[in-house]
């Protein structure tokens, strides 16, 4: 007496408890994914903004391609109408070029009498020198360190430290450097700390990275100013590795406990960047001993430790 | 066995080394330099060893996840360790839920990825962390998206070459 219904196949069987255990994984992990979610906003509130910048980074670029045939069309009915407005757009130019020259005199005067009090001041300027130009060769686009590599490496004359500048802004620096190749940490790693100065206020300040497409402005000194989206972000020159004046990027949320900085430039953009040799030399003296006018212990002297340096004695003269 | 057959099985036991030297072209993949600032890489070197985990267990040990991993910790600039450890991890894993689960479809297989891969991302800030560089896990997610969605295309990739492989084995036993 078979009343029982005739059993299924077997996989048919399992295909059904596969699908089953998918649902089941698929709704745990939406609200997974969700209780996730409302716990970092939570606790970081700036999730949202950098997610933010984030889709507009990736919308950008894709935009940019799609609209290029656009922008093509644009361009040749632009061409055409610059031929109707021609005339009134030179004598419009004419004028500003005569506000322009203006201006330039004035200028020349300010800056022959900066140089006048340069040489009064007895200012010594650093030279920036590139050391090499070249392109990013490969980079770690998927990694919690931010690093690219560039395919010059000491034989070109590259060293630790040596700052990385694109067309448009700071890339990074160099971290380690082979025969042939070198390893840049990107403004973006969370190692990097750029010193860095507001243009506008002069407030110096640190640029801290965070692996996201946005630097962390932090440890801002200076002028109790209130920053507005907009404010461009230099570096500063202390330190010594950086030249001073290289953009880094602009403000684009100044929230007063870490203003948000979208970078000058695509750290893994197209084009060339350049290394320098450090902004300042750098110097390769380690120091020797504790610098502290601690004593010794014998049993530390006996094998071999050097004596300390008395934080009043003079370096010795070399 | 004749030294004829002899010498075309050493000449195939290049083979053996497939999976890994896949899983490397994998990584120097990685590592093209897309414009574009935040970690959204799929991480194919992972994903390539847990294929090869998945399609040929005994030619991805956990060892040899190790080596790969250890060979992108080098590449990539991070502390000597990180991706190595989570490679052999997760090629344990692997073993392991093959061995529960026995034969199962692709979209499992898919699920089960997302889970290895999930817990990658999740594992690299504490492993990094105890390396001394603490990082956010957060900007890893980007990447574990992008991973998963790049699953199946390396999905493919090995199984075509698996495929080619098979379709050219010596037949040097019973041929």
């Amino acid at each position: 007496m078979d009343w029982t219904p005739a059993p299924r196949r077997p996989t048919a069987i399992r295909r059904e408890q596969n699908l089953a255990l998918v649902s089941a994984v698929v709704s745990g992990g939406v609200i997974a994914a969700g209780l996730i979610l409302l716990l970092v906003a939570r606790v970081n509130p700036e999730t949202a903004s950098g997610v933010r910048a984030v889709a507009t980074d990736i919308v950008a670029p894709l935009w940019s391609v799609v609209r290029a045939p656009i922008d093509g069309a644009g361009k040749v009915a632009g061409d055409f109408g610059d031929y109707f407005g021609a005339v009134s757009r030179a004598d419009q130019l004419e004028a500003e070029l005569d506000k322009a020259n203006a201006r330039l005199r004035a200028a020349r005067n300010g800056q022959r009498e900066l140089q006048q009090l340069k040489r009064l001041m007895a200012v010594r300027e650093p030279t920036r020198t590139v050391v090499a130009t070249t392109r990013i060769a490969a980079a770690t686009s998927g990694s919690v360190a931010r690093t690219a590599m560039l395919a010059v490496g000491s034989g070109a004359g590259i060293t630790r430290d040596m700052p990385v500048i694109g067309t448009d802004g700071l890339v990074g620096r160099t971290l380690e450097v082979g025969r042939q190749s070198a390893r840049v940490l990107l403004l973006t790693d969370p190692l990097s700390r750029v010193p860095v100065i507001v243009e506008r206020t002069g407030q110096a300040g640190l640029a801290v990275g965070r692996n996201l497409p946005t630097l962390l402005l932090t440890d801002r000194i200076g002028p109790e100013l209130a920053l507005v989206a907009g404010d461009r972000i230099v570096t500063s020159g202390d330190g010594g590795v950086y030249p001073p004046g290289v953009p880094v990027g602009v403000v684009v949320d100044p929230r007063a406990d870490g203003p948000v900085i979208r970078l000058a430039t695509s750290p893994l953009g197209g084009g060339f960047a350049t290394v320098e040799s450090a902004w300042l030399p750098i110097p390769d003296t380690q120091p020797q001993g504790p610098v502290f006018d601690a004593p010794v212990p014998v049993e530390a002297r006996t094998r071999g430790a050097p004596p300390p340096r008395l934080r009043t004695s003079e370096p010795p003269a070399n | 066995m004749t030294p004829d057959e002899r010498r075309r099985w050493y000449l195939s036991l290049w083979r053996y080394a497939v999976p890994a030297l896949a899983s490397m072209a994998l990584l120097v993949l990685m590592l093209a330099p897309l414009p574009i600032s935040l970690p959204a890489m799929p991480h194919l070197a992972l994903m390539g060893v847990l294929v090869w985990a998945m399609l040929q267990p005994g030619l991805m040990p956990p060892w040899l996840a190790f080596c790969i991993g250890m060979l992108a910790d080098l590449l990539f600039g991070q502390p000597l360790g990180v991706n190595a450890t989570l490679f052999a991890v997760a090629t344990g894993v692997m073993r392991m839920t093959g061995r529960v689960f026995g034969r199962h479809g692709s979209l499992f297989d898919w699920l089960l990825v997302t889970g290895v891969l999930l817990g990658f991302a999740l594992l690299t800030g504490p492993l990094m962390a105890l390396a001394g560089r603490p990082t956010t896990a957060l900007p890893l997610l980007w990447q574990w998206l992008t991973s998963v969605m790049a699953w199946p295309l390396v999905v493919r990739l090995c199984a075509a070459i698996q495929r080619k492989l098979a379709a050219s084995a010596p037949r040097w036993r019973h041929g």
